[in-house]
């Protein structure tokens, strides 16, 4: 790990003072992506600024008439927090299958949206990869890209967002809290705040430099009764998906008034399915329109030599969290 | 309180004598002693995998606060090398390192940096710059190297009949290959070490599981005597054949303390455990069979394709249990390697049987489906009582036993006979059994015992240089000096891990147990021969230890015994025998699967402690799910470096892939294996696993997986068989 | 009285022979009430697993004690009084010292163990504040005014806690080295249960209840973050039910039977 100052900051306002005044500080939250890649020599920050114990570690009601998580409040507390669990259950079942219960301890919810990708390109800093490095070219594309982007890669990058969390807000829907060090703050659409790699994959957010995640809002309770996340991956536990399927709908009168879909793994941002959810919206919740939506939602995949699997395996997963979805016992 | 003579000790579950320590957080590991002014090296790992270093700058890393030494090949001392070309690696050879600027594989030692704090050193090792002159022909494909693969030396070829004549005589035939990955064994505990030159002496606190070995092969690297050696490795984290050998980070921090002398501590990171030791290579097995209609095995070949590395040789011997696990006249098993462009592989837990058996016992799954035959009464039907490989009859081999019992455990009947036709829900259900079979060695193996009389109890210590890593040594070693010198095992002490204690095999090849504790018998019984022959007393006549230290005036006294195995072990085939069952889930949508149960039958002679057995049974069933479920490491096609580089890649099972098991121990004592008829059962339970679980796959699915690991990404792919209704 | 019991009354004191202090010294032992902590621990089987060892290593003897000690310069001083196990330590500490290196090797708390270094094993688990995190992704300088608990910290006196007695019963470990982080990881999903917290195998995750009583896989998924190399995780689960929900069961090995043998054996 190369030399840092420890800054502990007391409020926000010295932290947003402290990122302003050194381009090379970096934001320390939970910890558990950040000291990884500093152990790995991936991040190189000169000093970091501690935010974990700043007090954004409420879940507070909000003017959507939804709830607002508290950006420096951890990933167990988020999601064992009694109105998340009664209000947001997809957003807690999202979360309980990230990592294990120590990591979740630790990691923030403003760290979690801020999670790097586990490319190992990127981990190895003998090998190219225009993340870590732009400009070094992309080793996975013509490498190993088994656990690769389908869809909204480029030439630069294939990587995909490693985050749990992510994909429920994205079917869900939400906003991001932001400060700017000059004190300002703004929200951001959840679905614009990571973004596609094009030719600048060191950019995982659309975040600005110095700014800092202080909370996100959600929407008006949304899909209590009827919400799977599913997560495919290698072991049952502790590892990221090779595809994820966060799915929700809302029913009444035996018809989907509206659903949420979104997929983990398979893009460099969590990958909204908006085709299929406004498909789904309006129709019966049965096996062939779930088989359909599913299809529409894998219109666009353009998968890599090594990730073929991921299409196949896109949309029997697709189906298989609607039918959890609805088949739970409202 | 009187000494009882014959104290049961062997065979009671007792709870581990170290056990208190463990959960107390206070056994200590290799780097766990407080070694006052030791200072902390890290290793630096080539980027290419062939070549040659040209240009080498240490200025940067020099320069940096508390930075004490950098080492690479420019500074490091001369030290012993290979004298013959391809040389066969084993657990005795040295381990040269830093001795020329070429490099054999991506990730071998290029350097080591040597700081006051391990903060420093892991910094300073990453500014060092290191520039190469790359080859532009690795070999790091193992698929598009097959022309390049050479007859091991060690020539283990074999034929025994005619191969064509037995398949032409078969109903049925199959030509099936099957591949096994990379695998790395990943103990918890790093490997690690405490180093320490002084005035030509070594003494290293190594995480080792070969002691003896240990001492050698530093002794012969650094070319001093043995006896100037000692190392010291009381507790284990773990090895599963990654500390057989006394690898090159040994060497290095040794080095490192005779250049600053200084005691060095040195941890590789578990990116560094990829290359530092040894591994599971890749395999690729060719198994073909012919059978007659009634299940009667005319024909065996298993012809193995594996690498070894571009300067040493290791094979394993994957085709060992097609030489003997069946009744079948026409037999070849053929070695084959490639040298590749990474480092040597070595022995991972039931080397050649954990990988051997999931051919053969996959292959014979299949011939089982083409005869339309139930798979337990197609092994039982070719049962064999003699080896017909080494020509020996076995010691004792209750397969059958452990086939038909454990099928009535299981409910085998209830196992469909035409797969894909058992559902639950949106699960497709199956069932999978597999042979199990481990050799079972028995080496030389000697023991110290110190008695000491006081207040008329007699208590004991029991000294041998052998390792427990975690297979229960020191529980089962008291539990044998308890009965064999009729006290308490309370009044029994157990020193391990040193080299300065008599010498023993180490831990490894399943002989760790039957070695260690005929080993002790012998100082036991050596004692109690010594003292009753001082007062001439008759050898068949019952005293208590006690009564003869008394008699002998003595309040201490001390012998040394010697177990070696006897001409009968040598005139039979000795070997663990079991079968594994097992009940797999499979998901229909995401091909994720579950096992759900297993039912294992061991039969390894006498079990000396019920509940260490049982846990060294269930470790080899957890660490062969993770063999069948997850464990790979990839090789990236383009430079060549494991691209599995952690353990958020490289997936070793957790908690929640495991089943519920029950195991089933067959009474079973082996007087031929030796005097107290106990055999190896450390390694037993991996080598049944893979094969149980993708017959099981393939009952459920009708899918045929012929490469490990069966994930769920190969399984959306895979073809249903022919044959299966879909 | 026999020797072992003599020296566990005469432990700390200078009745210790200078073998026996050395031994001490070396498993970093300084003072008279973490020496006679440790000697009340161990049974005569496993003292002198030191003992002797380790008492004429020529290691120890020779060690240069008096090499200057000016190049441990550090960069980046940071200071931290660290609570551990209900002792305040003052420290002065790299910034980049992980608190899982700062209880290794700066205060001799071995216990806590090294896997992986990344986040990836579990081995380093300690109780921060009650609940449990990794201590190698932790750094020190965020632990002040926290409170840690190690596995030394655990039993109540020199008695394992019942948990530790658990793992012992039920063999929840071999080798011993991910055998802490398991311990602590176990204490900790004790209160997470009596909380009432989910897992991601919860059936309802609206459903919400204190005191539950943890099924075998809400057992095995909610210690899915502790590899266990050795692969004993169903004795970890048995452990963790006797301590969690009293149900004792040893684990389920058996011996054929003679009728069993036999009907085998003729068939």
């Amino acid at each position: 790990m190369r030399p840092f100052t420890y800054t502990g900051a007391k409020n926000t306002a010295e932290a947003l003072q402290a990122a302003s005044s050194n381009a090379n500080a970096h934001y320390l939250g939970g910890g558990t992506n950040l000291i990884d890649l500093m152990k790995e020599d991936v991040e190189r920050p000169d000093e970091l600024i501690e935010v974990a114990s700043l007090d954004y570690k409420k879940i507070t009601s909000n003017e959507n008439g939804g709830l607002t998580l508290g950006g420096m409040l951890n990933n167990s507390e988020t999601a064992n927090h009694r109105d998340i669990r009664t209000h947001y259950p997809l957003l807690s079942m999202a979360m309980l299958s990230a990592a294990t219960g120590q990591l979740r301890n630790m990691a923030t919810n403003g760290g979690n949206l801020l999670q790097r990708t586990r490319c190992p390109y990127f981990y190895e800093t003998s090998m190219p990869c225009n993340k870590r490095v732009p400009g070094t070219g992309c080793g996975a594309i013509k490498g190993m890209n088994a656990l690769h982007a389908i869809f909204g890669w480029s030439e630069d990058c294939v990587a995909v967002h490693p985050s749990d969390m992510c994909v429920a807000l994205a079917a869900i829907g939400a906003k991001v809290e932001v400060r700017h060090p000059n004190g300002s703050s703004r929200m951001v659409e959840f679905t614009d705040f990571h973004r596609l790699p094009g030719d600048r994959p060191e950019k995982d957010s659309n975040l600005l430099p110095g700014e800092l995640i202080t909370g996100i809002h959600l929407p008006k309770p949304i899909f209590s009764a009827h919400y799977y996340y599913l997560k495919v991956r290698e072991r049952s536990s502790y590892a990221f998906a090779l595809v994820s399927v966060a799915a929700g709908l809302q029913i009444q009168g035996g018809m989907i008034t509206k659903a949420g879909l979104a997929m983990g793994g398979v893009a460099h941002k969590p990958w909204k399915l908006v085709q299929a959810e406004n498909y789904l919206a309006g129709k019966m919740p049965n096996q062939a329109n779930f088989e359909a939506a599913s299809e529409l939602a894998m219109n666009e995949a353009r998968p890599l030599e090594g990730n073929k699997y991921k299409v196949e395996m896109g949309k029997k997963s697709i189906v298989s969290a609607l039918t959890q979805a609805y088949e739970r016992k409202a | 309180m009187t000494n009882t003579l014959k104290a049961p000790a062997v065979g009671a579950a007792i709870n581990r004598v170290e056990g208190k320590l463990k959960v107390m957080g206070m056994a200590k590991y290799a780097t766990e002693f407080s070694v006052e002014n030791k200072v902390y090296a890290q290793g630096i790992n080539s980027t290419i995998a062939k070549g040659e270093i040209i240009a080498i700058d240490t200025s940067e890393a020099e320069a940096l606060a508390g930075v004490l030494a950098v080492i690479t090949h420019k500074n490091a001392e001369k030290l012993n090398h290979f004298e013959e070309e391809m040389p066969l690696l084993a657990t005795t050879t040295i381990a040269p390192v830093l001795q020329s600027p070429k490099v054999n594989y991506y990730g071998e030692y290029v350097g080591v940096v040597v700081a006051e704090t391990f903060e420093q050193a892991q910094y300073a090792a990453r500014l060092v710059k290191i520039e190469y002159k790359e080859d532009s022909d690795p070999t790091i494909q193992f698929d598009e190297s097959k022309s390049k693969a050479i007859k091991p030396k060690g020539n283990s070829d074999y034929l025994r009949g005619d191969m064509e004549a037995g398949l032409a005589e078969a109903d049925e035939t199959l030509d099936a290959t099957y591949i096994t990955p990379i695998e790395h064994h990943h103990p918890m505990e790093l490997h690690a070490i405490i180093a320490s030159w002084d005035n030509g002496k070594v003494t290293a606190y190594s995480s080792q599981q070969m002691v003896n070995e240990s001492t050698i092969a530093i002794a012969d690297t650094f070319q001093i005597p043995k006896k100037d050696v000692r190392v010291i490795t009381p507790f284990v984290g773990g090895g599963f054949g990654s500390k057989l050998n006394t690898e090159r980070h040994v060497t290095l921090a040794i080095m490192a303390s005779k250049m600053l002398a200084r005691p060095v501590q040195m941890t590789v990171t578990r990116h560094q455990m990829f290359t530092n030791t040894g591994m599971r290579q890749h395999n690729a097995q060719r198994m073909q069979l012919g059978a007659k209609r009634d299940g009667s095995l005319t024909a065996l070949s298993h012809d193995t394709l594996s690498h070894t590395s571009t300067y040493q040789e290791y094979q394993e011997p994957c085709g060992m249990i097609s030489k003997m696990l069946y009744k079948v006249p026409n037999n070849q098993i053929t070695y084959r390697l490639i040298p590749m462009n990474f480092q040597t592989p070595f022995a991972m837990r039931a080397p050649g049987e954990a990988t051997g058996s999931f051919a053969l016992e996959s292959a014979m799954d299949e011939m089982a489906w083409k005869l339309k035959m139930d798979p337990v009464a197609f092994r039982i039907k070719n049962d064999t009582q003699i080896d017909l490989g080494a020509d020996k009859p076995f010691s004792s081999r209750l397969l059958i036993e452990c086939l038909r019992i454990g099928a009535d455990k299981f409910g085998w009947e209830n196992r469909p006979m035409q797969p894909r036709s058992k559902q639950e829900g949106n699960w497709h259900v199956g069932y999978g059994v597999s042979a199990a079979s481990r050799k079972s060695p028995y080496l030389k193996s000697s023991a110290k015992v110190l008695l000491k009389l006081e207040n008329e109890k007699v208590y004991a210590t029991v000294q041998m240089d052998a390792t427990d890593i975690g297979t229960g040594s020191y529980t089962i070693i008291a539990q044998t000096a308890a009965e064999y010198l009729g006290i308490p095992v309370e009044q029994v002490t157990v020193e391990l891990g040193d080299s300065k204690f008599p010498i023993t095999p180490g831990s490894g090849g399943s002989w760790g147990a039957t070695s260690y504790c005929n080993g002790a018998r012998a100082a036991c019984q050596s004692a109690i021969a010594t003292l009753k022959k001082n007062k001439n007393i008759g050898e068949d006549q019952e005293i208590t230890v006690a009564k003869l230290l008394k008699q002998n005036k003595l309040e201490k006294f001390e012998a040394e015994g010697t177990a070696v195995p006897s001409e009968a072990f040598k005139e039979h085939s000795v070997f663990s025998f079991g079968a594994n069952f097992s009940e797999v889930w499979v998901d229909k949508y995401t091909w994720m699967y579950r096992i759900k149960r297993m039912v294992n039958v061991g039969a390894a002679g006498t079990i000396l402690n019920p509940k260490t057995a049982y846990g060294q049974i269930i470790g080899g069933l957890t660490m062969g799910v993770g063999m069948v479920l997850s464990e790979q490491t990839r090789v990236e096609p383009n430079f060549g470096n494991f691209i599995t580089r952690s353990f958020a890649d490289y997936h070793v099972p957790v908690s929640l892939d495991m089943a519920n098991v029950e195991v089933i121990f067959l009474p079973e004592e082996d007087k031929i294996a030796n005097e107290m008829g106990m055999k190896g059962i450390g390694e037993l339970g991996i080598t049944s696993v893979a094969a149980s679980v993708a017959n099981a796959i393939f009952n459920a699915t009708g899918k045929r997986m012929r490469e490990l690991p069966i994930t769920p990404e190969k399984l959306i792919e895979a073809p249903v068989e022919p044959g299966v209704l879909a | 009285m026999g020797e072992l019991e003599k020296r566990k009354k005469n432990t700390g004191s200078d009745n210790l022979t200078e073998d026996e202090k050395k031994i001490f010294d070396q498993l970093g032992l300084k003072n008279g009430a973490s020496r006679r902590k440790f000697l009340k621990l161990v049974s005569s089987a496993s003292l002198s697993v030191y003992a002797s060892s380790y008492a004429t290593s020529p290691l120890f003897a020779n060690t240069a004690k008096d090499l200057p000690h000016h190049q441990r310069v550090m960069l980046n001083e940071v200071k931290v009084n660290l609570r551990v196990n209900d002792r305040l330590k003052p420290l002065t500490l790299d910034s980049r010292t992980s608190l899982l290196d700062t209880l290794r090797e700066h205060l001799a708390l071995t216990g806590t163990k090294k896997g992986c270094d990344h986040g990836q094993c579990g081995a380093c688990t300690v109780l921060v504040d009650g609940k449990r995190k990794l201590s190698c992704l932790t750094l020190a300088a965020t632990c002040e005014d926290r409170e840690i608990t190690t596995i030394e910290g655990l039993a109540d006196g020199n008695e394992p806690n019942a948990m530790q007695q658990a793992f012992l019963k039920h063999d929840g470990f071999q080798c011993g080295y991910c055998t802490s982080g398991q311990i602590c990881s176990s204490v900790a999903l004790l209160e997470e249960a009596k909380n009432g917290e989910a897992s991601y195998v919860t059936e309802d995750f609206r459903k919400i209840e204190t005191n539950l009583r943890l099924s075998e896989e809400e057992i095995r998924e909610r210690m899915s973050g502790n590899i266990c190399r050795c692969g004993v995780y169903n004795n970890i689960v048995q452990a963790f039910k006797e301590v969690h929900s009293g149900n004792d069961e040893m684990p389920s090995w058996e011996f054929a039977t003679k009728e069993q043998m036999k009907k085998a054996k003729n068939s």
